[in-house]
């Protein structure tokens, strides 16, 4: 069966790479191939840079409330084409489809966040720094950035900073993963409709060279990443050699406690979706799940059964719950991490091994595997599985899992369950993860608030959306004027 | 089938009224009941409406922090087959559309019991029940 080819979007034109390396994409319900994408060169790079750095200063120019104005033309073109956005991404990445809806929403608050540029771009001013003398703090766009984004979530991340750089004056270049590029690409097509100047925005589709076309290019000002944390500390320590401004968002090791006193029944649904939304590969998912002291076994019985009523299957069905992981190759690695686990000791209380979904014999399905009895030490416990694996970590007391919260070789996220305000507080005071969720299994910022964790987390200082990110795509200038 | 998340109960409530918007096209189109073309017309069009409705309280209130699944509630009790072409009169067109607006008026009265937990998204459903109400009611004054 022929599939299409992923075509780049450079200077406001559909091109293909001159490349002669390519990649499938698939869907990882069924196992098929359903695209094919060329995995683009330093010439790829080179043509959408060009492009960017000639639309800058038209675009630089044009006054925010009319760059803000594309950005509303782009929320509805969005919103009529949510549906199909979800499918694709779906289909693409294997999400069960209210979680694609999810993303494309979360897109789209990003889309309408970056709209409040008019305020939120505005620099600051003081009269009177020394006699007759003012002082003005200008923040002006600085020109081409690029994003480099992940596969688990192929709509969204890319428009944690797409908006806003645009929204600011700048032009810019995504980098989509290239086991996810349909996403992105129907975006473009979409983003088409809205007019914007030939070159604002470009795409270019790839792996390494692309990746390395980008951290090098003296063109380019700065870069957005999001993926696992080796290649986040490399990107950093890549744009630090080149100059550029960068933020580096990596891996986790989320942890969820649950003290005595937390109420199971009002959390239990958020427990489930926490660890084995989009099949535990996303950054904020749940990962060790640490009990406090005598509530240990009635959780672990009440969560193993929860568990066990996960509907997996297909993403586009309605009642799928939980989706595939992204590949094959990252089934088996999730796989050997099982394998870990059961060599290390803990105990395998759910095997999500040889799983099956009626009709889908070829998907690339992990069902919910829960370890109980693991340790801190373990392998399962301390690195990133990024697939629907708990490991249940037994803790006596709160101090036990801080300990284990701040020992861990991640920070991003972390959560507690409790009844208690001032259990809450101690937690929330002295762990050192950056995102917190309390009563909430899944403490993901939404696109007011900053995105991205500490530690081996993220490289950086400037997180993803939030207020900060306007910091990010600009300049300020500091003008100190007397006039005579 | 279950309807255990969002997005199920949200499509079931889209096929449902899109059910109901073929039974009032095929209605008003009939010129056996064309006294009632009017009132099968505005029916119509609220029933478009809602579809609306329906679409952008899924668009609008999916939020992946709470999706949470849901718990016994299924389609089954909402599957009958109302066919307007078997109403050969007045009166039973007037039960067909009774049936189908009851039907559909329960559907949102449950719903939005079970997706209480997203508080905007069972106001949303609530408020469109309440046009079947109005409709149930208008065909009983006929």
């Amino acid at each position: 069966m022929t599939v299409p080819m992923i075509k780049n979007y450079i200077n406001g034109e559909w091109v293909e790479s001159n490349s002669t390396t390519f990649g499938d994409v698939w869907n990882p319900a069924t196992g098929e191939k359903i695209a094919k994408v060329a995995y683009g060169t330093r010439e790829d790079v080179d043509a959408a840079v060009k492009a960017a750095k000639e639309a800058y200063w038209e675009w630089r120019t044009t006054p925010p409330l009319s760059r803000a104005r594309y950005l509303f033309r782009l929320k509805d073109a969005f919103e009529e084409n949510f549906e199909e956005i979800a499918k694709v991404l779906t289909t693409e990445q294997g999400k069960a489809i209210d979680e694609s809806r999810g993303e494309v929403r979360r897109m789209i608050e990003n889309v309408e966040h970056a709209t409040g540029v008019t305020t939120l771009m505005c620099g600051y001013t003081l009269e009177d720094i020394a006699k007759d003398i003012d002082c003005y703090g200008h923040r002006q766009p600085m020109g081409v950035f690029a994003a480099i984004v992940p596969y688990n979530f192929p709509a969204m991340v890319a428009w944690w900073f797409l908006p806003y750089a645009l929204v600011t004056g700048n032009t810019y270049i995504v980098k989509p993963s290239e086991q996810v590029p349909m996403t992105q690409t129907k975006i473009f097509e979409i983003m088409e409709e809205i007019g914007l100047p030939e070159g604002v925005v470009n795409m270019v589709h790839g792996a390494r060279d692309v990746v390395n076309g980008l951290l090098d290019h003296p063109d380019i000002e700065g870069i957005s990443f999001v993926g696992a944390s080796p290649t986040a500390k490399y990107i950093y320590q890549q744009c630090g050699a080149s100059g550029k401004r960068v933020q580096a968002l990596g891996g986790a090791k989320n942890i969820v406690a649950i003290m005595p006193d937390a109420d199971l029944e009002q959390g239990m649904p958020s427990l489930t979706t926490s660890f084995f939304g989009c099949a535990g590969q996303r950054c904020l998912s749940g990962s060790v799940l640490v009990p406090v002291g005598d509530i240990a076994d009635e959780l672990v019985e009440k969560f193993v059964t929860a568990s066990k009523g996960i509907k997996v299957g297909n993403g586009l069905d309605e009642q799928t719950f939980m989706g595939p992981v992204i590949s094959a190759a990252h089934k088996q690695r999730v796989l050997d991490y099982i394998e870990k686990g059961i060599q290390e000791g803990a105990t395998l209380v759910l095997d999500g091994r040889n799983f099956q979904v009626e009709g889908h014999p070829n998907g690339f399905f992990v069902g919910p595997t829960i370890f109980d009895n693991v340790t801190p030490d373990m392998t399962i416990a301390s690195q990133e599985i990024f697939g629907p694996v708990v490991s249940i970590v037994r803790a006596k007391n709160l101090d036990e899992v801080i300990e284990l919260v701040n020992t861990r070789n991640y920070a991003n996220a972390s959560c507690i369950y409790t009844s208690s305000g001032a259990t809450a507080r101690e937690f929330k005071y002295r762990v050192k993860p950056s995102m917190v969720g309390i009563n909430i299994g899944i403490a993901a910022p939404m696109s007011f608030f900053p995105f991205g964790g500490a530690g081996n987390s993220m490289f950086g200082d400037t997180k993803g959306h939030g207020q900060e990110i306007f910091n990010f795509f600009t300049d300020t200038k500091v003008v100190i004027e007397r006039w005579f | 089938m279950p309807l255990i998340s969002f997005g199920s109960i949200l499509s079931f409530a889209e096929e449902l009224e899109k059910k109901d918007e073929a039974f009032y096209a095929a209605a008003a189109a009939n010129p056996e009941f064309s006294e009632l073309k009017d009132l099968f017309d505005q029916f119509l069009k609220d029933t478009r409406n809602n579809i609306k409705n329906v679409q952008r309280t899924r668009r609008e209130n999916v939020t992946e922090m709470i999706l949470e699944p849901v718990k016994g509630f299924t389609r089954e009790p909402f599957c009958e087959e109302i066919d307007p072409a078997e109403a050969k009169t007045i009166a039973e067109i007037l039960d067909a559309a009774r049936c189908l607006e009851k039907r559909t008026e329960t559907y949102y009265t449950e719903a939005s019991e079970k997706i209480k937990a997203l508080s905007e998204v069972s106001r949303a459903l609530k408020i469109i029940g309440k046009k079947h109400t109005a409709h149930l009611k208008k065909l009983d004054t006929l």
